[in-house]
């Protein structure tokens, strides 16, 4: 009743509404970075460049769902690659065995990330704090370990007579449409819905319980609010929005192998949240972007030959750049490093009109 | 039948003399400190990589120089890893955490760097084996259990009998009350984490020849004390000796009678499910974890 007075006043007010929001400083840069990035294809229709783009907006969900849970909920996950994985799996296996279309095969993965985040946040979110990162971790190396399993894999063939477990995994899908300006446009668009979903769940009245669980959950509990069941509600949440990136994700690279269950994409998440601002849901959108950035640097740095045949030329691993990164940034910029750099960039925008 | 058995015995008390010397550095250093070290299995890495890189590079010598360089390295990375990246942000736990796991990853991405990224054996420090009902016991099983054991039995000692082990059980009692009364937290913390290291790398000398050295063994090696320390119950030092021998033997189980290799990757995260269901305080932890 309340949520529809609320909605009715926000769409009566609607021109005015998004007109203040244009004009705050947060409203006119993404409203500029996000028709720009609209625009890309339009303009540069390489399939390399739209390729870089569109693993930088997967990247970019992924985290997002990381930063949902850990930044507004309080629940640090880092063993968040199984959601992208299960999603992952359960995609591919859809489109290639079930032949079903692709929007169909993402929703089921989603949904089938979203069970599985009950099955593990139930046991898990016993956890608290710390000891919840180190079990949700145990529990994606356990998911390789089993994806990994010659036995599986034989019995699973035995059973359906596919090609699921094992290490090669499932390979050979599709990709979203084979014209990259359309994959392209239809990540856009999914990007663009998951950050509003995220950041508006962020700021609704279930976001101001999730931010008081993060800040105080034994005062919360208090407070007659059943912790345990929003936390629940969050781990799924955030584990739908990491599911339908790694649906994106198998579709993009055209497989999927255990692999992706590595402690390797839970570091991504954490290192994209943590250039970006934790809290900050849309921060994980820059953070991708100065992540994919800085990886195609140093792939061109390590082709430089003075560079190559050099001492520091095996140092030009992006995980080795990244891992100092992390250290460094968790270390000494709490907020972030790009928290921070908006802060400035505001104060000269601030000038620039005048304020 | 009786070979199976009787490899199930041997080969489980000597992961299990082995983990309880992980298990026992990570329990100590979460009793004392509250800090979740999740670089405990990069201090066995760096361990095993030093060993490693001198056996391969100083012929004839390289076992000991490996040894001695190792453990010295270990202990103080040990001591650079609290100093550096968890005295800063000790205040938040998760701080620690993704700061601990960085430095793991680092790790890892470092010996990949220097050395290479492929797989490795090690040979035994002694040679030589005798027969016994039929089953090989190799010399070296005999010096992991009675070295791990000796050791083990020092450092409780150290914690139960000195003046240092008195500090540092002042501390894991009550931090503020420790430093009202003159002891310096930052120090005896800096100590666990020095100690734990130590632990870590012995436990690296003496069961790496049995096992790989490759980037990727800190992660099984920390999912392993957790899931030990869980069992034993969270910084209980005795629940986490106990823990290391029943999943130890858990994994022999699985590897000689059952012959399912396969599923003793597995073990851990059961034991971590089942305990966290129904008895989240470990076997013997004396409270809840929060």
């Amino acid at each position: 009743m309340r949520l529809n007075l609320k909605l009715k006043v926000k769409f009566k007010e609607f021109p005015g509404y998004l007109n203040d929001w244009v004009h705050t400083f947060r409203g006119a840069l993404t409203v500029v970075l996000l028709i720009l990035m609209f625009l890309l294809p339009f303009g540069n229709q390489s399939p390399y460049v739209l390729g870089i783009f569109i693993t930088f907006m997967i990247y970019t969900i992924f985290a997002a769902s990381w930063d949902f849970l850990a930044g507004i909920v309080g629940q640090v996950s880092f063993g968040h690659a199984m959601f992208l994985g299960v999603s992952g799996y359960v995609t591919a296996y859809l489109i290639k065995y079930m032949s079903l279309p692709w929007w169909i095969s993402l929703l089921f993965g989603a949904i089938i990330a979203v069970i599985f985040g009950l099955i593990v946040g139930v046991p898990a979110l016993r956890l608290k704090g710390p000891y919840l990162a180190l079990g949700t971790l145990s529990m994606s190396l356990i998911m390789y370990q089993l994806f990994l399993m010659g036995s599986m894999a034989i019995w699973w063939e035995g059973l359906f007579g596919t090609q699921l477990f094992g290490a090669e995994g499932v390979s050979g899908i599709p990709r979203l449409s084979p014209d990259p300006m359309v994959e392209y446009l239809i990540t856009f668009i999914i990007m663009c819905l998951s950050l509003f979903v995220l950041t508006h769940l962020a700021k609704s009245n279930l976001g101001t319980i999730f931010k008081a669980i993060r800040d105080d959950e034994t005062g919360t509990s208090a407070s007659g609010i059943n912790t345990t069941k929003y936390k629940i509600i969050a781990f799924m949440i955030s584990s739908f929005f990491a599911g339908v990136g790694g649906a994106l994700f198998v579709m993009h690279f055209r497989g999927v192998n255990p692999g992706i269950y590595q402690p390797l994409y839970s570091f991504y998440a954490i290192i994209i949240a943590a250039l970006g601002g934790l809290t900050t849901i849309s921060g994980s959108a820059l953070g991708a972007f100065v992540f994919i950035f800085i990886n195609e640097i140093l792939k061109f740095v390590k082709d430089i030959p003075l560079i190559e045949h050099s001492p520091i030329g095996p140092l030009m691993e992006p995980l080795f750049i990244f891992s100092i990164f992390l250290i460094l940034v968790i270390r000494f910029a709490e907020h972030g490093l790009l928290q921070p750099a908006l802060e400035r960039f505001k104060e000269v925008y601030d000038i620039i009109l005048g304020r | 039948m009786i070979e199976d058995i009787l490899n199930f015995l041997i080969l489980g008390s000597i992961q299990g003399s082995i983990y309880a010397l992980l298990a026992l550095g990570f329990s100590l250093v979460y009793g004392v400190g509250g800090i979740l070290n999740q670089a405990h299995g990069a201090f066995y890495l760096i361990t095993a990589y030093i060993f490693f890189w001198f056996y391969r590079n100083l012929a004839g010598i390289g076992l000991v120089v490996g040894i001695i360089v190792g453990l010295i390295a270990v202990t103080v990375i040990g001591g650079l890893v609290y100093i550096l990246l968890v005295r800063p942000l000790k205040d938040s736990h998760v701080g620690v955490v993704i700061v601990t796991f960085a430095f793991a990853f680092f790790m890892e991405q470092v010996v990949k760097v220097v050395v290479d990224s492929l797989y490795h054996g090690m040979p035994y420090l002694i040679e030589g084996y005798f027969d016994f009902f039929g089953v090989n016991v190799y010399y070296h099983y005999i010096l992991i259990v009675v070295s791990s054991l000796s050791i083990l039995t020092f450092v409780i000692l150290i914690i139960n009998k000195s003046k240092v082990g008195k500090s540092i059980r002042a501390v894991a009692q009550d931090s503020e009350a420790a430093e009202l009364m003159g002891i310096n937290v930052d120090r005896i913390l800096a100590y666990t984490l020095m100690i734990s290291g130590f632990l870590a790398g012995v436990a690296a000398i003496l069961y790496v020849p049995m096992d790989i050295v490759a980037p990727h063994i800190g992660w099984g090696i920390l999912i392993n004390s957790f899931s030990i320390v869980v069992l034993g119950g969270l910084g209980s030092l005795s629940g986490s000796i106990l823990g290391a021998f029943i999943i130890s033997y858990a994994n022999a189980f699985t590897n000689f009678v059952l012959r399912m290799p396969e599923f003793s990757a597995l073990i851990p995260v059961i034991v971590i499910v089942i305990m966290l269901i129904a008895r989240p305080r470990g076997l013997l932890g004396k409270k809840e974890i929060d």
